[in-house]
Parts: C-alpha cells; sequence; structure tokens
C-alpha cells in the first residue's frame, strides 16, 4: 500500500473526516484515511452500563480524563500528552482534542441544529462580519440527506430561522421530562417557545444501528450505535465499500506540493515507529478539525506558498470562533419531593429555547447582535455520582435531617446554559507559535482570544431573561450572578472551534470557495469547521458534515469530469 | 500510559498548626465568639511523629493515565491512610450519614475507604483535598483529646456533635475557623456523592433508570403528571396546547 496513488488522502476521522470517506468510498474512489489517534473499537470499549461506584474516584473528572473516567475520550481532553498548545499572553484559550479513531464524534453531546437563512448572510442582515458563499437553500438538500444518515431526533416547528427538515427525515423525539414541561410551561407564559429538542440519536433504528433503549451515558460513547459517531456509521459503511483504507497513529504534518503547485499527498509521522512517511493522492482532504487543519497548512511552507498551503489571502488561522457560553443554576421548590420515574430518557436534551427575538432585533429593540439558544442542565433525578455532594452543601447541616433532605431535594436543580453565537474579530486567532514543538518535532499553535462587547451583552440578555423564567418558576438562584465579563466562557471552552480557513466568493479574503475546495491549490480540500465563514449559536457538527458531502460531491465531480 | 507529575506533599500535623496559627490571630484580636475549640492546647512546635492519628503514606504520583481500560476499571494508587485516621474518617461519615429505617450507615457501605481512596490520589484537586482532609481529621482528634480527654472516634454523641456543629454551620460558626469550615463542607461532599452511588445510597435517594427500555421512551409517570399539574396550578401556569 505504500507506493498506492490514492484518489484521495483523508487527514482526521471524525464528523468530517468520517463523512468524506463514505461519500467518496461510496463513489467508488481509493480513499486513503490517515489518523493520528488509535483505532478505537465501540463495540468492545463503551462502557455502557459500567456504574460509577467501579470507577476509580466514581467516575469523576481528572487531569487524564477531563470529563470522567468513562468518557469516550483517548489521549485527550484539555491537553494530549506531548502535544502542548500555547495562549497568548492576555488570552486564554482551551482546545479539546482526541486522539482516537472517530474523533470527537465518540462522546458529543449530538445537539444537531440546522443554520437557516439568516445565519448564512449575518453580515446582510447585520452588517457585521462576513456572509457564506452559499444560502440554507444551497445546503438545505444536503441538511436533509446529513440527518437521514445520520440520524435526527426533533420535530418540525415551522419557526423563523430554524428550518424544518424534508418530512419524514426526522426521528420521534422522546417524550419531555417533568422539568422540561416545567420549563416549558414558564416559557409559553412569557412567550418564549421551549420545542423539542434535536439530537444525533436514533429513536428508529437503521441498518445494523438500534434505537435507543434509554439507559445508558451517550457521553461514553454508544456500542448499539443509535447515538451517531462515526465509529459505529460513517466508518463501517465506507470499510464496507471496499474502497477504504484506515491508518491510525497517522501524525500528519503537511501538505506535499509537487513542482506545478498540486498536492501530491501528505508527509506524516507513523508514531508507533517514529519514522517520517509520505501518502500520495490525487486529492488531499483536510478533516482534522478546525485548530488542526490550520496548523497542518501553516506548517505546509514552500517556495510558492512561503506563508503555507492555501494561505495567500492571510486568512488561515484567522477568525477563530466559539459558542458563547454562560449558565445560571437554581432550586424549584415545587419540585421537591416529587414522584420518581425513570428520567434517564436519551440522556441529554429532549427540549430546548431555540432563539426567538428575530422580529424584536430586526427592529432594533435588542442592544446585540444575532442569536442564542438555551440547553439545560442537571435534568431530573440522574444517575448519582460524586456530584451529588452539592445538594448537601445546598440542604447544610448533617445526621439524619441530612439525609430527608437529599430525598426532598435531590431533582429539583435546574441550570439553564447560553448558546451564542460570536461574530468574529482581529483579536482571535491562531498562530504558529515560533517557540514550541510538539514530541514528533512539527510546530504547534498559538492562539488569541478575545470576547467583544456583542458577546458580552448577549450573556446580559441571557442572564436577564434566566431570572425571569426561574423567577415565574418559583425557582431560586443559585450562586451570584457575576458581570456578564466573569461569566461568559473561556474561549474554545465550549468545544465550537471554527474559522479558521473559511470559505466565501473572493480569494483575497477567504481560503476556500463554497466546497471547501481552497483558492490556491485546486486538488486541496478543506472538510471541517475550519470552513466556516460565521459561527451561528447553533451547535457546529451537522452544518460541518453537510458541508463534508456537499464538498465531497463536487470533488468526486471534478476527479469524474477530469477537472482535477 | 502513565503520566509523571510532581511527588505531591505530604500532609501532617504541621497543616493544621498552620490553620490553626490563622484561627487563633483572629481568636486574640477578638473577632471570634466562640473560642472554645480553636485549640489554645497545641503544642507550640509539634512535628509529623506527634501527630495523633499518625503520618499518612506518601502517596503515589501515578494516575490512571490518558487511556485507561474502562471495562475493567482498576484504582493504580495504594491508599494511604492509618487505621486511626481512617477511624476518625469513619466516625465523622457515620455522623453525616447515619443509618435510619431506609438505609444503612456511610460507613457500612465503604464511604471511609472512598475518602483514602480520594485523598491518596496523585491529581491536584485530590491532593488540596488531602490537605483539607488529613488536617481536619487531626483537628477533630486534638479537640476531642484536649476539651474531652478522650479520641474523637470513643467521644460520646453529645461531645462529638458539639465539636462538629462549631464547623458544620457557616452561619453561626466561629469567625476564623473559614479553613475548618471548608473541611467539613468538602468532607460531606465526599462522603454523600460517595454514599448515594452506591446501591444502597441509589434505592434510597430513588434513582429509576439504567435500565434499558424496549420501545419509545415512556415519559412521566401518571402519579408524576398530576404532580407537575398541580405544581402549574400553583403557579397559574399552562402548557401550550
Ligand atoms: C464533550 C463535547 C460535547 C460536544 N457536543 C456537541 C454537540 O452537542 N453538538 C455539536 O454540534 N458539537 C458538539 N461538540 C463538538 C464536536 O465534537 C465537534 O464539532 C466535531 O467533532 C468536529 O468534527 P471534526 O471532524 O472537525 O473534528 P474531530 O471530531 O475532532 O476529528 C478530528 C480527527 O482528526 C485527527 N487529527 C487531528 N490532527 C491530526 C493530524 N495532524 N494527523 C492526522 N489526524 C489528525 C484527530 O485525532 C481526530 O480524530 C462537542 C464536543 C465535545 C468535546
Ligand atoms: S442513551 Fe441512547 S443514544 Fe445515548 S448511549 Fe444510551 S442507548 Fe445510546
Amino acid at each position: 500500500m505504500k507506493n498506492e496513488r490514492y484518489d484521495a488522502v483523508i487527514v482526521g476521522s471524525g464528523a468530517g473526516g468520517g463523512m468524506a470517506a463514505w461519500v467518496l468510498a461510496s463513489k467508488g474512489l481509493r480513499v486513503l484515511m490517515l489518523e493520528a489517534g488509535r483505532d478505537y473499537n465501540p463495540y468492545d470499549e463503551t462502557p455502557m452500563f459500567a456504574a460509577p461506584r467501579d470507577a476509580p474516584l466514581r467516575g469523576t473528572g481528572t487531569p487524564d480524563k477531563p470529563f470522567g473516567f468513562y468518557d469516550a475520550t483517548v489521549d485527550g481532553g484539555w491537553q494530549v500528552p506531548g502535544e502542548p498548545y500555547a495562549s497568548a499572553p492576555g488570552s486564554e484559550f482551551m482546545w479539546w482534542r482526541s486522539r482516537m479513531l472517530g474523533g470527537r464524534t465518540n462522546h458529543w453531546a449530538r445537539n444537531s441544529f440546522r443554520m437557516g437563512p439568516y445565519d448564512f448572510k449575518p453580515r446582510t442582515r447585520d452588517g457585521l462580519g462576513v456572509d457564506w458563499p452559499i444560502e440554507y437553500d444551497d445546503l438545505a438538500p444536503w441538511y436533509d440527506k446529513t440527518e437521514a444518515i445520520v440520524g435526527v431526533y426533533g420535530r418540525n416547528d415551522g419557526l423563523e430561522n430554524h428550518p424544518d427538515s424534508s418530512p419524514g427525515v426526522l426521528h420521534k423525539p422522546p417524550a419531555p421530562r417533568v422539568s422540561e414541561l416545567l420549563i416549558q410551561a414558564g416559557c409559553h407564559d412569557l412567550d418564549i417557545p421551549c420545542v423539542p429538542a434535536r439530537r444525533a440519536i436514533l429513536t428508529r433504528p437503521i441498518g445494523d444501528r438500534s434505537a435507543c433503549f434509554y439507559a445508558t451515558d451517550c457521553g461514553r460513547g454508544c456500542s448499539i450505535g443509535a447515538a451517531f459517531q462515526s465509529t459505529t456509521s460513517l466508518l463501517p459503511m465506507a470499510l464496507a465499500t471496499g474502497n477504504l483504507t484506515i491508518m491510525t497513529n497517522a501524525m500528519v504534518y503537511e501538505v506535499r506540493l509537487d513542482d506545478k503547485g498540486k498536492a501530491d499527498g501528505v508527509n506524516y509521522i507513523a508514531k508507533n515507529t517514529g519514522k517520517h512517511e509520505v501518502a500520495s493522492g490525487r486529492t488531499v482532504v483536510l478533516a482534522a478539525s478546525s485548530g488542526e487543519t490550520a496548523r497542518i497548512l501553516l506548517n505546509s511552507k514552500s517556495a510558492l506558498f512561503p506563508d503555507g498551503a492555501g494561505n495567500s489571502s492571510g486568512q488561515v488561522g484567522q477568525n477563530l470562533m466559539d459558542t458563547v457560553g454562560a449558565a445560571m443554576r437554581a432550586q424549584f421548590p415545587l419540585l421537591e419531593n416529587r414522584p420518581a420515574y425513570n428520567e434517564d430518557g436519551a440522556m441529554g436534551l429532549h427540549m430546548y429555547i431555540p432563539f426567538w427575538l428575530y422580529q424584536e432585533q430586526a427592529r432594533g429593540e435588542l442592544d446585540f447582535k444575532r442569536g442564542y439558544h438555551y440547553e439545560f442542565g442537571s435534568i431530573g433525578r440522574r444517575e448519582p455520582g460524586v456530584g451529588l455532594g452539592e445538594v448537601a452543601t445546598f440542604a447544610g447541616g448533617y445526621g439524619r435531617s441530612l439525609k430527608e433532605d437529599m430525598r426532598r431535594y435531590y431533582g429539583s436543580f435546574l441550570s439553564f446554559v447560553c448558546r451564542g453565537e460570536m461574530i468574529p474579530n482581529a483579536g482571535s486567532y491562531c498562530e504558529i507559535d515560533p517557540d514550541t514543538k510538539d514530541r514528533w518535532g512539527i510546530p504547534t499553535l498559538r492562539f488569541h482570544f478575545k470576547w467583544s462587547e456583542n458577546e458580552l451583552k448577549m450573556v446580559r440578555h441571557f442572564q436577564e431573561t434566566t431570572a425571569q423564567i426561574i423567577d415565574r418558576l418559583g425557582g431560586r438562584l443559585q450562586g451570584s450572578v457575576a458581570s456578564p465579563q466573569q461569566s461568559i466562557s473561556r474561549g474554545g471552552e465550549i468545544i465550537h472551534e471554527v474559522g479558521t480557513a473559511r470559505m466565501g466568493d473572493n480569494p483575497d479574503s477567504s481560503v476556500t470557495n463554497q466546497f471547501g475546495q481552497t483558492w490556491d491549490i485546486n486538488n486541496l480540500f478543506l472538510s471541517d469547521g475550519s470552513v466556516f465563514a460565521s459561527k451561528a449559536h447553533k451547535n457546529p457538527t451537522l452544518t460541518i458534515m453537510a458541508l463534508a458531502w456537499r464538498s465531497s460531491d463536487y470533488l468526486a465531480e471534478q476527479l469524474r469530469t477530469r477537472a482535477l | 500510559m502513565t503520566t509523571e507529575r510532581k511527588a505531591p506533599t505530604c500532609v501532617d500535623r504541621r497543616t493544621t498548626i498552620k490553620w490553626l496559627a490563622a484561627t487563633m490571630v483572629a481568636a486574640n484580636t477578638g473577632c471570634s465568639s466562640s473560642t472554645k475549640f480553636l485549640g489554645d492546647e497545641i503544642p507550640a512546635a509539634p512535628n509529623a511523629e506527634k501527630a495523633l492519628l499518625g503520618v499518612a503514606a506518601t502517596p503515589s504520583n501515578v494516575g490512571y493515565g490518558t487511556d485507561p481500560d474502562l471495562i475493567n476499571p482498576v484504582v493504580p494508587w495504594p491508599r494511604t491512610m492509618t487505621d486511626a485516621q481512617l477511624r476518625t474518617a469513619a466516625t465523622t461519615c457515620d455522623m453525616i450519614l447515619p443509618a435510619d429505617d431506609q438505609s444503612p450507615a456511610a460507613s457500612a457501605v465503604g464511604v471511609p475507604d472512598f475518602i483514602d481512596e480520594w485523598v491518596s490520589a496523585p491529581y491536584e484537586q485530590q491532593q488540596h483535598d488531602r490537605e483539607l482532609i488529613l488536617g481536619g481529621l487531626e483537628w477533630l482528634e486534638q479537640q476531642s483529646q484536649s476539651h474531652f480527654g478522650t479520641t474523637f472516634s470513643s467521644a460520646n454523641g453529645n461531645q462529638a456533635a458539639e465539636l462538629l456543629d462549631s464547623i458544620a454551620y457557616p452561619d453561626t460558626a466561629a469567625a476564623g475557623n473559614d479553613k475548618l469550615i471548608e473541611f467539613f463542607r468538602r468532607f460531606r461532599y465526599l462522603t454523600v456523592g460517595a454514599y448515594y452511588s452506591t446501591e444502597a445510597g441509589i434505592k434510597d435517594i430513588g434513582y429509576i433508570g439504567n435500565v434499558p427500555i424496549s420501545g419509545d421512551y415512556p415519559g412521566p409517570s401518571t402519579e408524576a403528571m398530576a404532580h407537575l399539574a398541580g405544581v402549574l396550578d400553583e403557579l397559574g401556569l399552562s402548557l401550550p396546547s
């Protein structure tokens, strides 16, 4: 296989890479996928029913496993051993990575909201940032196809800028839990919509993948295939075509260029031997995640492209965006001592609050641009772990009365979580750190990050609205409300980093065209969140996959017609 | 795969004394109302060997690494607490969660051993808690011995409660007891978290789940919906139709 020249060499096996591999392989192209992490088998490795008490520290997160012992993250988290990154002075950026087949799709929360018509044309709407080179309608068919293959539960509610899916695409959403119904009733009174969430979880089987059985934490991965992850769907499907070869432990560090300036494959380090190796292909698709894709491009310096491959616009690494995060927690006396029933459900959100103030915003009644949605945390009477100690801190005291208080307060808390849109700004970008290399000798990234006024005003609006909702439900806010500056998440903390090689209509101000094809090198494609021109408040992964599919269709067509 | 970490600090009686020094300053400046348990009988320069509960073993600096076997979990670090520390911890746990007619006491379901697992772990948070908890347990023992002339685990219920009350209620606790209040809060947090994740604890608190359901998720039970209807009524709310 060493000498084989593939039709496409794909870097990364997560959401973007998984989709590209399946689409290209199913069209009969010969595909090689290189993945920096180890092979990972969710059927054997997922601790589906394991109890927290059987894990070290009851499964509590540690620097080795920040989201808990059972979390489906291998050799990763906020740090990857031997692969550092830095934040520039005055910035604090957090970068979540994992090093395993399937990348972060093995444990993501599966919240899957479509971007809407406004989201693709933000500059047209409010004069800030840039527009995408496509409209919602251009991507809509790929959203449908992606949802159908991924499997998404949800409901069509016909809401402004929250597009419906085509009939028959969505799976039936699970019934709301008591606390979600309570929120819905409160919101109804306040004229705020609260509707079924959309998550990449099957509630009816697809092929070998079973429907959710409502019992196990999706963050550990899902060995029955109900929760979407590339390792139980796209990758096995792509392998079944016989056209995909996967090589794990392959750390790609640059795109190879031939003397005409075309991509010729990639150079990588075989981690098991430490040797530098070459993979060659007629096209190269980078899907290593927004940060890593920018890093590979910036590290691919040549006489032709001294600032890195695909970077004649100077936009590679720029326009780094994450989701605006904030949270408020409250206790609800009316939820105390309520009748117990099984509240696991599909573990995560059954309901959510989509952004609802587009008309008010258009009339100039809001002091911020763009939108945010609500997700909810600690929904109900969930499986106890160490964190339940919080309830005792709330109750106070000790002894028999504490035991009674625990029964009384368990399941009476709720967290309200803000997920908002960030507008790109000149102070938020990544670049190659001149001082640091990783364990393989590859130069690493340094991040610059800052929020602008708009995001802080958005957080303030969220805080005021949340206080109203809590109040309407007779809740007691836990902790005091800090200023937006103190409450807003740190850059990268919401793990929706996108935008580092944005698409556009103009080669001077963008890195790729609408198909993720780099302007500079026409057989080099980007197939992850790096191509986002804006970061709607909607969680990015569904859109990453829809774009990856559209881009792969185009790539295949270009190869077929010998345009490449 | 394991990761090297800097050797954790060994917690001994000096740590306890550091806090006490702080609380005593507060006492001497007169901002404290109840100084009974602020320990004026503590020797001026105690050393580790004199720790009443003995000195815990130096913890390992090896964690479970970034790719542990999730199907067969093991705790790779040895426990480090002394028998006397464990005894004091057990007494404290059982005062926090005693047996009642619904469920056993905390020590009956292994909570002291969990505390030992926790404070012996090589990670930063656990090492922080180690200092707090081993120091706090030593403090309880010192106070008990000097005021009641007996170990904390054999003090009678009223004495032990008097001692715990002085740090369990932040609103009424003596000023300057901040570190001790933090000790108790953290110790209670861990005790409760560990307890309710055992089988007995889960049963007591009434968590129903982790069982596969075939077909649709059924949603709230009839009783739960009836209860919700009452709640909505009280709030003057209704669900959208
Ligand atoms: C806890 C958590 C919850 C989340 N919840 C949601 C959610 O609810 N909704 C949502 O939309 N998003 C969510 N996300 C974000 C989501 O996981 C990412 O948007 C998505 O996985 C990005 O896909 P990707 O293909 O770009 O990158 P990844 O999934 O990260 O895959 C990239 C792969 O490339 C590999 N790679 C990197 N560098 C190299 C290299 N140099 N050579 C070879 N291979 C390389 C990596 O090892 C990795 O396997 C969540 C993330 C986390 C961590
Ligand atoms: S709750 Fe459902 S989707 Fe999530 S891991 Fe369990 S079975 Fe899979």
